[in-house]
């Protein structure tokens, strides 16, 4: 495969157009081979009578993707990086400095390195095709943008703006882009060849040269804010905001920012450059870069596959319409999202109050959009539009598959699914979104048990990306490829794990959420304990919010039934039956660990709480490390056993991806078992062993699993 | 030979469902409720209780009169929100009162002559969303306004604008009706005849005198009717699709918002007349009332009723549209009835129920005396005898529109489904549903019930 036939240059009179289309790969990225092609296009260019120099794409949704992670992946030295780095950036110095005045023609994803090829030209036409996103989201994945994005975005486009798309990381469609200035024009895709032609004759007719690079503030306010005085004010309100939404945890935003700073109205390029490179270096090596691309390899992992066992080749089934027994929190939640993504959703319930409360929190959550401009009013009906209920079956012919969320209860479920099932058609699919019961015993109910699985959501649906995928014994590979293909399609990350309490997420946040209560009980204060969790950490909530916001009747529910299940490691501990008497049932009624306002929102703690439960004022007896490592340890211990005992999954990649996903547990450790893998499995298991002993507590005793890996000191990822 | 039933055949039309939205009288509970949402809940209801694979629907038709701005062709706007594809074609049609029962006429001539199999029919009105107008002056500045130039165009035009609208306050204020800045009400307009101008209540009132009809003959007439659909209640809930008030949710509306259990003669006999306030009887509570509501049926050949393994509920037999003067629109039925009984190869005396919409008291009574009338018959419909007696027993059995309200565009669909629901009920075979149409028409239906 050559790098000729992936890099063709055309010329046409006094135009030289350069189509971009990488043989033997979905999307063109800039790993160093294309780097050094693109540099010989550049040269031979150059040379030529050319006037006009045009880059485009030639793959349908794709401009340029990015840099290749792999070999970001792959640099192990900061020499390594600077070398890597400063072989982009001069190439990119090179497309600035050609004698063609040079424009981008943006077709589809425009991301990272593609955003910084683009913004070395010196125009930018794009189309309005939905696939063109175009930005700069290194600082998701740890690093900063390096090949002169730093340095050229806020002379393009401001500060502000700038700031905006390189902290955040985020995309810009192609109507945000040009209205950011980030392009200077755009055109519906069908007209996008034609009208970048135009333009180029154009420039040639008029004789226009190259383009003044520096941003033009427009407006009295945006003067101020660009000028000496109001930079300052921008700054360091950008480093608040950012150091607020990241706690601290991610360096690479705050690194943007102040390359940023540095080099900004800079007059040498070179020196602003090697201020970028430098500080790309430090970010590239770091664990919360190696961690946070982890991640993306898992997300990435998770789009091509199937949820099938390799061998299988069993297809999906189309899914057009879905029911939803029981219109709850979940059933709303569940009606929202198929029904965003375009799926006709039908919600059947007991009463019109339930359906309407599902009704109501989808229709919110677009309202909400709307106001955000996200989307128009008219798309909020369409989807609106596709949420139907009733009483009845009513419908339920029509639909392909029914998710079950009504009441925890196994009698009920098994008689709802098995009078369900009469109502679909034999070919539909029925899966339970249960989070504690046997998928294995509901299973049965159904007269086509091959028919039957989990799919459980997590709370609040809306937000949290992860779906378990739940494989009874007798669920078909059709059936799992099926619900695989819907989760995704309805914008989920799926993980297929085999029936078991708790599944992998819940059995793995038990032993953690219980080891909290203990912690309670032995006399650690409410809002210490979670502030040490959040803040030092990294969880998106303390494990005592947490609770809350599950519910403490359910959680002492699951927990009884994990005591049952797992005897002597999960303890019920002695203050969760006092709790069980109180009548505090967490957010849903506005009393738990913490108060909560009228509209449901967390205050402070509720200092009541130990007095309650017979418990002098908190002294705080643990240090912050046994308070965290009992917690976290708790979940490993039972992670290796769930892994390698009763393999609900697999892999560590599916048990990283779906604490992530299903917790926020943080991504910059890159997962629970890279969590674990960086601490060591030894030392894991002698901090449980130690702080078994200490507190008299059997249940932290680390198990055979962990044992095993702790005799060699194995990994989970080197096992 | 009378009252036998035909043969059936393949291409009989066959209604195989049908739904309708409460009726809830206008300005209350569905006042911010769109008509094409209220449509959508009605078709959506048909479609889910078929399970009917919507790639089998070859064309929406829907009656509308209101024309909504923002949905001009509301027929497409219900189809497409309800789920029927995009490649179905829609089209709204509009017949004044009797503009669903044009679009099932329209679905059963498709069907009959063998052009479609599959074809959804019905109305949808929102009655108190119909817009208020401004008078042509206000027009004339709101169009010259965008086209100004400068302020120096602007400015006078806005000018002008103020000083209009001052005048306009006063004249609403002073409550002078005859005043041309005066801003009217569409659905006024609507219920007025645009052809001899006078409206529909002044229609009734000059049937009232020329029939000899007492205030309260007709009052009596109209308790009749609240009491029949209070009693109806849970029949009538049999053929309602609940709507949900948007955007809260806090409330679904289950029933039709009008029938009043209580209502009682002397409370009617108290109301004054409306329309003449010195000679007539015409009174609010003995017309019906303005209304917003829809109903959707679902109509097919038996052939491919029979394939989809549908069983249908009534056959269509024939309709029948016929004019008269518009200031006696209110006779309307009895001039349809005779073209669609002889379609239909049938009399009036085989008819097992009828549904008459109760636009007035009077109309109603009217039309019973002329049907029964043979100088009627010769003098104005050129029948050698009467068209029949239409015996009280079996007229509008559940109540009429007095008490369930009249959304006009959607009127036609609601006979024609109350009437083959209570027909199955009753095990009737043939039932007729006629109304009367402003501007002087009326148009008849006559269904045969389906074992």
């Amino acid at each position: 495969m050559s790098m000729q036939d992936s890099f063709k240059v055309k010329y046409n009179g006094d135009i030289a157009t350069l189509e971009m289309d990488l043989q033997g790969e979905k999307v063109n990225k800039l790993s160093t081979v294309v780097m050094n092609r693109f540099k010989d296009v550049i040269d031979e260019v150059s040379k030529s009578k050319a006037k006009v120099f045009i880059i485009k794409s030639l793959k349908p949704k794709i401009f340029v993707a990015g840099a290749d992670i792999e070999e970001i992946k792959n640099l192990k030295t900061k020499e390594a990086v600077e070398t890597a780095v400063k072989g982009g950036q001069d190439i990119f110095n090179l497309l600035e400095d050609m004698p063609q005045v040079t424009i981008a023609s943006v077709n589809g994803a425009c991301a990272g390195g593609g955003c910084e090829l683009i913004l070395a030209c010196d125009y930018r036409i794009a189309s309005e095709d939905p696939s063109t996103r175009i930005g700069l989201p290194e600082t998701q994945l740890g690093i900063i943008p390096g090949f002169g994005g730093c340095v050229r975005l806020p002379r393009t486009i401001g500060i502000q703006a700038a700031l905006d798309i390189i902290l955040a990381g985020k995309l810009l469609n192609g109507k945000k882009a040009k209205k950011a200035g980030l392009v200077d024009k755009l055109v519906h895709q069908s007209i996008l060849e034609e009208e970048t032609l135009k333009w180029a004759n154009q420039i040639i007719k008029e004789g226009s040269g190259k383009r003044r690079k520096t941003f033009q503030p427009q407006g009295l306010v945006a003067k101020i804010l660009e000028g000496g005085l109001g930079r300052g004010v921008v700054f360091s309100k950008a480093k608040a905001a950012t150091l607020k939404a990241t706690k601290g945890h991610y360096p690479a935003p705050i690194t943007a920012l102040q390359v940023i700073k540095e080099t900004y109205g800079m007059s040498d390029r070179q020196k602003a450059l090697d201020i970028e490179r430098k500080y790309f270096g430090e970010m590239a090596l770091t664990d919360v870069s190696k961690n946070l691309i982890h991640v993306f390899y898992l997300t990435e992992m998770v789009k091509k596959q199937t949820g099938l066992p390799a061998g299988s080749s069993a297809k999906a089934k189309d899914v057009k319409a879905v029911g939803v027994l029981g219109a709850g929190t979940m059933g709303g939640g569940i009606a929202y999202i198929g029904a965003d993504k375009g799926i006709h959703m039908r919600v059947k319930d007991i009463n019109h109050d339930a359906l309407n409360k599902a009704y109501k929190h989808a229709s919110d959550i677009w309202a909400k959009l709307v106001k955000k401009r996200v989307i128009d009013k008219f798309q909020a009906k369409q989807k609106m539009d596709l949420v139907s209920g009733g009483l009845g079956y009513e419908g339920f012919k029509t639909l392909d598959v029914v998710v079950e969320a009504i009441v925890e209860d196994m009698n009920i479920k098994r008689k709802v699914i098995a009078e369900t099932a009469g109502q679909m058609r034999s070919d539909a699919i029925i899966v339970t979104n249960t989070s504690s019961l046997s998928v294995t015993e509901m299973g049965q109910a159904h007269p086509k048990p091959e028919n039957f699985a989990g799919m459980h959501f997590f709370n609040p649906v809306d937000k949290m990306p992860l779906v378990e995928v739940i494989r009874g014994p007798q669920s078909s590979d059709e059936t799992i490829a099926t619900i695989f293909e819907l989760s995704k399609k309805m914008g989920k990350m799926p993980v297929v794990v085999k029936d078991g309490p708790g599944f992998l997420v819940n059995r793995l946040l038990i032993p953690y959420l219980n080891e909290a209560t203990f912690m309670f009980q032995e006399g650690m204060d409410i809002k210490t304990m979670d502030d040490w969790y959040v803040k030092n950490f990294g969880m998106p909530m303390g494990p005592l919010a947490l609770m809350d916001e599950v519910g403490l009747d359910v959680g002492i529910k699951v927990v009884k039934i994990f005591n049952k299940a797992f005897g002597a490691r999960v303890q019920v501990p002695d203050v969760m039956e006092k709790i069980s008497k109180s009548g505090r049932l967490g957010k849903k009624n506005g009393k738990g660990f913490y108060k909560y306002s009228a509209e449901g929102k967390r205050l402070e703690p509720d200092e009541t709480m130990y007095t309650d439960m017979g418990l002098s004022a908190p002294t705080n007896p643990l240090s912050e490390k046994e308070c965290i490592e009992r917690g976290i340890f708790s979940m490993i211990n039972e992670c290796a056993s769930a892994l390698y005992e009763d393999r609900i999954v697999d892999t560590p990649d599916e048990v990283d991806l779906a604490m992530i996903m299903g917790t926020g547990f943080p991504p910059f450790r890159g997962g629970l078992c890279r969590y674990a893998d960086s601490v060591g499995s030894q030392n894991i298991a002698n901090a449980l062993e130690q702080y078994s002993m200490q507190r008299n507590a059997p249940r932290l005793k680390p198990m055979g699993a962990l044992n095993a890996m702790a005799k060699d000191n194995k990994t989970f990822y080197n096992k | 030979m009378s009252g036998a039933s035909k043969a059936k055949s393949p291409r009989d039309v066959v209604i195989v469902e049908g739904f309708r939205t409460p009726f809830v009288k206008s300005g209350d509970k569905f006042s911010a409720v769109h008509p094409a949402d209220l449509g959508k809940v009605a078709l959506k209801a048909v479609l889910a209780k078929t399970n009917l694979n919507t790639n089998e629907v070859d064309e929406v038709i829907i009656g509308n009169t209101g024309n909504p701005p923002d949905a001009v062709n509301i027929s497409r706007v219900v189809a497409l929100g309800a789920g029927i594809p995009q490649k179905t074609s829609a089209y709204t049609v509009h017949r004044n009162c009797a503009s669903a029962l044009e679009s099932i006429s329209n679905g059963f001539e498709k069907i009959r002559s063998g052009t479609m199999d599959v074809v959804v029919t019905g109305g949808t009105e929102n009655m108190s969303q119909m817009p208020i107008l401004m008078p042509q002056k206000f027009q004339k500045i709101f169009m010259d306004l965008p086209r100004a130039k400068g302020p120096s165009q602007a400015l006078p035009l806005l000018w002008k604008l103020f000083k209009t609208d001052l005048k306009q306050i006063k004249a609403m204020l002073s409550g002078d009706m005859r005043n041309e800045l005066m801003p009217s009400a569409a659905v006024m307009q609507g219920l007025t005849d645009p052809f001899v101008g006078i409206n529909m209540g002044q229609t009734a009132e000059i049937l009232a005198k020329e029939w000899g009809l007492s205030r309260q003959t007709q009052d009596e007439f109209a308790l009749r009717s609240h009491k029949l659909a209070s009693a109806a209640k849970e029949k009538l809930r049999e053929e309602i699709a609940p709507v949900s008030l948007a955007p809260e949710y806090k409330e679904t509306i289950i029933d039709d918002i009008g029938p009043r259990e209580t209502q009682t003669i002397e409370a009617l006999n108290k109301l004054k007349p409306f329309f003449d306030k010195e000679t007539g009887t015409i009174t609010a509570g003995n017309s019906c009332p303005i209304t917003d509501g829809a109903a959707m049926l679902l109509l097919m050949s038996r052939e491919k009723a029979e394939a989809l393994g549908y069983k249908p509920m009534a056959r269509i037999l024939s309709y029948g549209f016929a004019g008269l003067e518009p200031e006696r629109m209110g006779l309307g039925p009895v001039y349809s009835t005779p073209v669609a009984l002889k379609r239909a190869g049938l009399q009036l005396k085989d008819m097992g129920l009828v549904e008459l919409n109760e636009a007035f008291a009077a109309q109603v009574l009217s039309c019973q005396k002329a049907f029964d009338s043979d100088e009627f018959a010769k003098n104005k419909l050129g029948l050698s005898q009467k068209v029949g007696e239409l015996r009280s027993e079996i007229l509008n059995v559940n109540g009429g529109a007095i008490a369930l309200g009249h959304p006009v565009g959607t009127t036609g669909t609601r006979i024609t489904l109350t009437l083959m629901r209570e027909m199955k009920r009753r095990s009737v075979q043939f039932g007729l549903a006629t109304l009367c149409i402003g501007g002087g028409q009326g148009g008849s239906i006559i269904i045969e019930n389906e074992n």
